[in-house]
């Protein structure tokens, strides 16, 4: 089998959050974007005793730190030995058939959109992993608030941002 | 809990040995299994292809609804999963503050960011490692992103993201009853998962490597 249906990815991701969960995994929810301004204290040599907000990541930032090296593993050893997709590429499929054939383009946006992505999900205080899978999990209302926003701003930006109607 | 991390050096390399030492000594599970959760995290994320562009972007254009569908199932199944072992004591709420302007604006920017991007910032790592180098573009961006938030976090940013109105949940609301709200949110968000019509957007350029007879998208 080379491709996961999505309801076995649903129960082995909840499978992986209830086990990174309970006090004999990691009793902490699972996050993925703190790991982004502690790499970026790191990469811009930061002193963390200056910065409020590189100490308050510090020990967030480095666990997330460790996972993202196992994802990164993950994800290469998958893409290559099951699902076959590990190829060097610049533009999506979809990019080029909804937008443009434009690699500058796709750059230009991947760009922005990962600089705006991070500053939106540390303002609200976590991403797809820790609000929405994590902080709904635990129906916390800070993350149905967060998850409510996401869904309409991402439906109403797909349906502005991309020519949707040519087929 | 003590945490102890050496100071030792402030160059990179030093840097990233603390992030080790600090993991080791967090007491949030011992480094191997840390980085045993990423790679299960980041398989599960390859293995069902949700880190592609035609499955977030196409959600965004209402083309593919692979992860909502998947999103929903693993919140619906977790919540009653988690709840019963915070109950028995295997586990701990961990629940975010409702910051009212920061969930809302952060929430305009990461939506419409997602949208354009194709990504977000647990599946994007997934995406380098299959070789998307647009996507390390955008990762860059994202770290400019980190750089700015952290320099700016106490003149701008903490006043933009307002006051904490507390951390509630929802089983909070219902004094008496918060294993039968447990239950029917964790069972509604289920069937939400199951009743949202499943749409698909394949990519030829990833499905013309696989033999004729196991792509997915000549199967039903």
């Amino acid at each position: 089998m080379n491709r996961l249906p999505w309801w076995m990815g649903g129960i082995l991701m909840s499978g992986l959050l209830l086990m990174t969960f309970s006090v004999f995994g990691a009793d902490r929810p699972i996050g993925a974007s703190t790991y982004v301004p502690f790499f970026a204290g790191l990469v811009f040599d930061l002193d963390p005793e200056k910065y409020t907000y590189l100490k308050e990541v510090q020990n967030a930032g480095s666990w997330e730190g460790i996972m993202l090296l196992g994802s990164l593993f993950g994800g290469f050893i998958v893409s290559v030995f099951l699902t076959k997709t590990f190829r060097l590429s610049l533009v999506p499929t979809g990019w080029k058939k909804y937008k443009n054939n434009s690699v500058l383009s796709r750059l230009f946006w991947s760009f922005i959109s990962g600089f705006a992505m991070i500053i939106g999900a540390r303002l609200a205080g976590g991403c797809t992993s820790g609000h929405f899978m994590s902080g709904m999990s635990q129906m916390a209302i800070s993350s149905m608030i967060f998850g409510a926003v996401v869904m309409i701003s991402l439906l109403i930006t797909g349906r502005l941002f991309y020519n949707t109607k040519e087929d | 809990m003590q945490i102890i991390v050496k100071t030792a050096g402030d160059d990179f390399a030093s840097r990233m040995a603390q992030m080790f030492e600090n993991v080791i000594h967090q007491g949030h599970g011992s480094l191997v299994l840390v980085f045993l959760i990423g790679v299960i995290f980041g398989g599960i994320i390859q293995y069902t292809r949700v880190d592609k562009f035609e499955k977030i972007a196409g959600f965004a254009m209402l083309k593919d609804t692979i992860v909502p569908k998947m999103l929903f199932l693993t919140v619906g199944l977790t919540s009653i999963g988690l709840y019963f072992m915070i109950e028995a004591g295997w586990a701990h709420y961990h629940v975010k503050p409702i910051i009212w302007q920061g969930l809302i604006i952060g929430g305009i920017l990461f939506g419409s960011s997602m949208a354009i991007f194709g990504k977000c910032p647990g599946t994007g790592p997934v995406s380098i490692a299959e070789g998307r180098i647009d996507v390390l573009v955008g990762a860059i961006g994202g770290l400019l992103g980190g750089l700015v938030f952290t320099l700016y976090y106490d003149d701008f940013f903490k006043a933009l993201m307002g006051e904490s109105a507390g951390k509630l949940t929802l089983p909070s609301f219902f004094p008496g009853n918060e294993h039968m709200v447990v239950l029917i949110f964790g069972v509604v968000v289920s069937i939400i998962a199951v009743i949202i019509p499943k749409k698909e957007m394949f990519d030829e350029a990833d499905l013309c490597k696989l033999p004729e007879d196991q792509r997915p998208d000549r199967q039903s």
